[in-house]
């Protein structure tokens, strides 16, 4: 392109153009290089002439250029475009060929940082942060099992639908009842506002769904209204809010108990569902007699601990005679040695004196009687501690069956007591389990038994079979 | 607001507490067995808890003398047949 333009305007070869040809030529120059981009500036002198097509000026502090956006885009556009608002606009350059003017042709015109309802946003947010209506600590927490649900939305929504079906669901057995309100357009933030308030007048519900499916952010818009921020803080129901958009928050969502991102999240956050909630109680049931198990059969184990230790006195008798028979060998001996010494000093000064033959008698004999009594004592000594020993031994073996037929008593007690829990004890009062020998199930139904059905009867006692001969409702 | 005597969570918090006693082995023998007659009829309470409330949806809307009234939503969002309600493969 610029090879060519420099060949046709290549110095010496100069011709002489019409002003139409010049301005086709810069036309096709602009347009062919400068087709698609974005632009971002400022607006002034915004009209829009009967035509219907939009005119403004985009402007930078240096430089300014105008810009025309077609009816038909125009009228796309989701908001106002006034003087003194910053725009980015996505366009191609355009000659206007009768007067040989540069413009903007725009196709895609998007506000630039913040806008009109940024401002209110940001305003009003701001205002009853100030006054505390998001405040963490006057958040309230959803029932864990809400048996009510209120639910304030659009009634021919998908939400509701979605809502209603999640939460069904989720926890079958619910009661549910339905605000409708519609969710956007003018009066849509009254409308919510009254729902909220009928369902806090009604007061059955344990918490409140107010929400939406998604939507562009002006679809969005009554969640952002005083009105409907004030009904939810005087709500005197936890509200979950459920506007359907992931990213953006909404005021409505900064005032609410919970906010959710969509309404089917909403729902699952609402209840907990059935499912888990019987899962819970089976494994805490399996947990608790798991538990009661392993504490009885400790209590078992220290039972027959006891038991086994109650021939343990025996031990410590046998022992303790052994020790006393010793013990006995050993006077018996020391005395052996005393009265074999007594005899050699007497022997000796026998020799040594030579005293007379009576006196020496005499004093044998004195010897002898004396280690008589000490045999004596120490067999009168003997039978003494064997006697105690045996005292001890047999109170000992008393006192500890004692203990443990304490316990026995009281664990066949308890026992009894967790027998009454068994279903075998409704048995013994006369009632009886029947079962169909088709399918092996227990009856409960008289439908579902045929004539001629074998049934087997589980009583206290023994079981019988049984033929069915006639079936009555 | 409809539910009566102990909440669904309190009750749930006291099986809690009552297995974690008994798993303690703290208590006598006694204690235990009397916990786990507790613990057992706090599990039937909680399963009559779930059992409890009648399935409906209703419509709130207000009459024009500005009175609440309430009409039926069963027949378009509400429960389904309770024979469905155990079918896994429900159509919806």
């Amino acid at each position: 392109m610029d090879e060519q333009l420099t060949m046709r305007f290549r110095p010496g070869s100069i011709r002489t153009l019409s002003v139409t040809q010049l301005v086709r030529l810069i036309s096709e120059t602009l347009e062919e290089n400068l087709d698609g981009f974005w632009v971002a500036g400022e607006v002034s002198n915004t009209r829009v002439p009967p035509s219907g097509h939009l005119y403004f000026t985009l402007k930078d502090d240096r430089s300014s250029i105008s810009v025309v956006m077609f009816r038909s885009d125009y009228q796309r556009l989701r908001f106002q475009v006034r003087d003194g608002i910053a725009l980015t606009v996505r366009g191609r350059a355009n000659l206007f060929e009768a007067r040989g003017s540069l413009q903007v042709i725009a196709d895609e015109i998007e506000p630039r940082g913040v806008g009109a309802l940024q401002i209110a946003f940001e305003q009003l947010k701001a205002r009853l942060a100030a006054e505390g209506l998001f405040d963490r600590e006057r958040k309230r927490a959803i029932p864990f099992l809400p048996r009510t649900v209120g639910i304030v939305t659009a009634r021919r929504g998908a939400g509701l639908r979605d809502i209603v079906r999640i939460l069904l669901d989720r926890l079958p057995n619910l009661h549910l009842i339905v605000r409708a309100a519609r969710v956007q357009g003018d009066g849509a933030a009254f409308e919510i506002a009254e729902a909220i308030a009928d369902l806090n007048e009604d007061a059955r519900a344990d918490v409140i769904i107010v929400g939406r499916g998604g939507g562009s952010l002006e679809d969005l818009w009554a969640f952002n209204e005083e009105i409907v921020a004030r009904a939810i803080f005087r709500s005197a129901i936890p509200v979950i809010s459920a506007v359907g958009h992931e990213i953006d928050y909404t005021i409505a969502d900064f005032v609410a108990d919970v906010r959710a991102p969509t309404p089917t999240a909403a729902a699952q956050m609402a209840v907990p569902s059935i499912a888990d909630l019987r899962e819970q109680l089976i494994a805490m049931q399996a947990a608790l007699i798991n538990g009661i198990d392993r504490e009885l059969s400790g209590w078992r184990e220290t039972v027959d601990d006891l038991s086994s230790r109650v021939r343990h006195p025996g031990v410590i008798a046998a022992r303790a005679r052994q020790e006393v028979s010793e013990l006995g060998d050993m006077l018996h001996a020391a005395l052996r040695r005393r009265t074999a010494d007594a005899r050699r000093s007497v022997r000796e000064l026998t020799a040594c004196l030579r005293p007379p033959l009576a006196q020496v008698r005499d004093l044998r004999h004195q010897i002898d009687r004396m280690a008589l009594t000490l045999a004596h004592d120490l067999s009168n000594r003997l039978v003494e501690s064997r006697t105690a020993l045996a005292g001890l031994e047999s109170g000992l073996r008393g006192r500890a069956a004692a203990a443990v037929a304490a316990r026995r008593h009281r664990l066949a007690e308890m026992a009894g007591r967790l027998d009454s829990l068994s279903p075998l004890r409704v048995l013994e009062r006369g009632y009886a389990v029947v079962r169909n020998e088709r399918d092996a199930r227990v009856v409960v139904d008289s439908s579902s038994v045929e004539v001629g059905d074998e049934l087997q009867i589980r009583l206290m006692k023994g079981k019988l079979r049984a033929r069915t001969i006639a079936r009555e409702a | 607001m409809a539910s009566k005597g102990k909440k669904f969570e309190e009750e749930v918090r006291d099986l809690e507490a009552i297995v974690s006693q008994i798993d303690s082995g703290e208590l006598s023998l006694e204690e235990s067995i009397s916990a786990f007659e507790r613990g057992v009829a706090l599990i039937k309470s909680l399963n009559q808890k779930l059992d409890e409330v009648e399935r409906k949806v209703e419509l709130l809307t207000r009459s024009a003398e500005g009175r609440l009234q309430t009409s039926s939503l069963d027949a378009e969002l509400g429960p389904r047949d309770r024979s469905d309600v155990d079918q896994d493969d429900e159509p919806f």
